[in-house]
């Protein structure tokens, strides 16, 4: 269950930050859902996704290629990818819809800019998942400025340990923001986490000069 | 999971991958508390950590007994055995317009409890599950959770799951709206007694005018609504119109 909807952050930092699911419903309509599944790939991937993978493979900022992910494609088939602009999302969908395969498809981001998206393209949505805020003892998370990071993996796969570690490393001036945003990326396997907007984010922790870190 | 204890050189490159926290370094070698993890499969995927020496080996049996549970509810690149889905075993909203799961005149509920970042047990589970049993909700089947219970009526967990820990657990179901205060009520007072977190989802059928007229209900009630949320756009056949 990919918790695209969970991103936290600035709504200025999210309106470049869209997520696209394209689904089989298991025992409704995955049957023989492959090859219509492999077209809407070849689509998206044309489009230059900021990342795309899968539960098979895991993604392209981590190594793997569309061949790999198009050959790994199982018989309940997704595509999950995460897009850094709304003109691409945009014309992605229009793709997609031309495309008609029947296939359940969601776009996660700023509820007004989505269903902007989806008026302009004449396409009525049909339900929506709202994220009602984190609950219970939240006196234990760590900083926001982690948890900006840490949620753009769904499935929690992303430490605070990691992205604590990558803020240091970056600090210190032994990374970059764009190494920095990679590394955080891999343990996302189905590659919805969107580097672009993680470099972004971690453009804030300059590298202290010399005296600072002493 | 484990680490061969002969591999390992002790770099702790693998140390701040684990959600869990479950490795350190003890006499210069890496250990996993078996207690702590999740088997997530994070540490020993090689485009993940990179172990060098590639130590992490998954423990013989791991699918067999109760630990199971870690395994499938931690670790997306795994397929449910009860749901057949890949990921961790729920598709919500994602095929709604296709499988009707949630129609108009209902909302959907998913309550993700450990999520973000501090993992949940079995009882914290249980604390929620039964707190929602006593309304006679009616929990969803298609959800890996629902399938560790020992009383669906009540929401009560089989006692060999009780000390399984994992990155989250979903627990999912839909109700009337005219159930949602009620239900949402019992949600926040749970919340104040927890150890851990949760991420609280509504999944809403737009009305045919295109409008949501939970939100303004949700925001009476003192809930906020985020402004990110995950729209299905209606483009999967055969669509639910209901
Ligand atoms: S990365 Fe591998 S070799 Fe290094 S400490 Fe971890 S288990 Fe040992
Ligand atoms: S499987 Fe996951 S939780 Fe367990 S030690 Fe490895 S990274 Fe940590």
């Amino acid at each position: 269950m990919t918790h695209s909807l969970h991103r936290r952050g600035t709504e200025e930092s999210l309106k470049d930050d869209y997520v696209l699911l394209v689904t089989s419903a298991y025992g409704f309509n995955h049957e023989g859902s492959k090859d219509k599944m492999r077209k809407v790939l070849e689509e998206v991937f044309a489009e230059e996704p900021a990342n795309i993978g899968s539960y098979d493979t895991g993604t392209i900022l981590s190594g793997v290629d569309i061949q790999e992910i198009r050959d790994a494609l199982n018989d309940v088939p997704r595509v999950r990818c995460s897009f850094s602009t709304k003109e691409k999302m945009l014309a992605v969908l229009k793709k997609i819809k031309e495309l008609d395969q029947g296939m359940s498809v969601t776009v996660s981001g700023l509820t007004e800019e989505v269903l902007d998206m989806a008026k302009e393209l004449e396409i009525k949505p049909h339900c929506i998942n709202l994220s009602l805020e984190v609950w219970g003892n939240v006196e234990k998370l760590p900083s926001e400025e982690v948890l900006e990071l840490v949620t753009m993996c769904g499935h929690g796969l992303i430490s605070s340990g990691l992205v604590e570690d990558c803020i240091e490393k970056v600090k210190k001036g032994r990374m970059t923001t764009r190494d920095a945003a990679i590394k955080i990326s891999h343990p996302c396997v189905c590659g919805i986490y969107n580097p672009d907007r993680a470099e972004k984010l971690l453009e804030k922790y300059v590298p202290l000069k010399e005296e600072e870190l002493a | 999971m484990r680490i061969d204890q002969e591999k390992c050189s002790g770099c702790g490159i693998c140390i701040p991958y684990c959600p869990a926290n479950a490795i350190t370094i003890v006499n210069k070698k890496a250990q996993i508390d078996e207690d702590e993890c999740f088997e997530c499969g994070n540490c020993s995927r090689i485009r993940v950590v990179r172990c060098p020496k590639k130590a992490f080996f998954e423990q013989p049996g791991l699918y067999e007994g109760t630990r199971a549970a870690r395994k499938f509810f931690s670790d997306p690149m795994t397929t449910h055995s009860v749901t057949k889905i890949p990921g961790r075993g729920t598709e919500e909203v994602k095929t709604n317009d296709v499988t009707g799961r949630v129609v108009r005149g209902q909302i959907g509920i998913a309550i993700e409890m450990g999520r973000p970042c501090l993992g949940t047990n079995m009882e914290q589970v249980e604390q929620m599950t039964v707190a929602l049993g006593k309304l006679g909700i009616e929990f969803e089947e298609m959800n890996p959770l629902t399938h560790l219970m020992e009383d669906r009526e009540k929401g009560t967990i089989k006692p060999e799951y009780m000390n399984e820990k994992m990155v989250s657990a979903i627990i999912e179901f839909g109700i009337p709206v005219s159930q949602m205060v009620p239900v949402m009520d019992v949600i926040k007072e749970v919340a104040k007694e927890l150890d851990t977190v949760f991420s609280l989802d509504m999944i809403y059928r737009f009305e045919e005018d295109g409008s949501l007229p939970i939100v303004p209900v949700l925001e009476e009630m003192g809930i906020r609504v985020r402004k990110n949320s995950k729209v299905n756009l209606g483009l999967g056949r055969p669509v639910v119109t209901r």
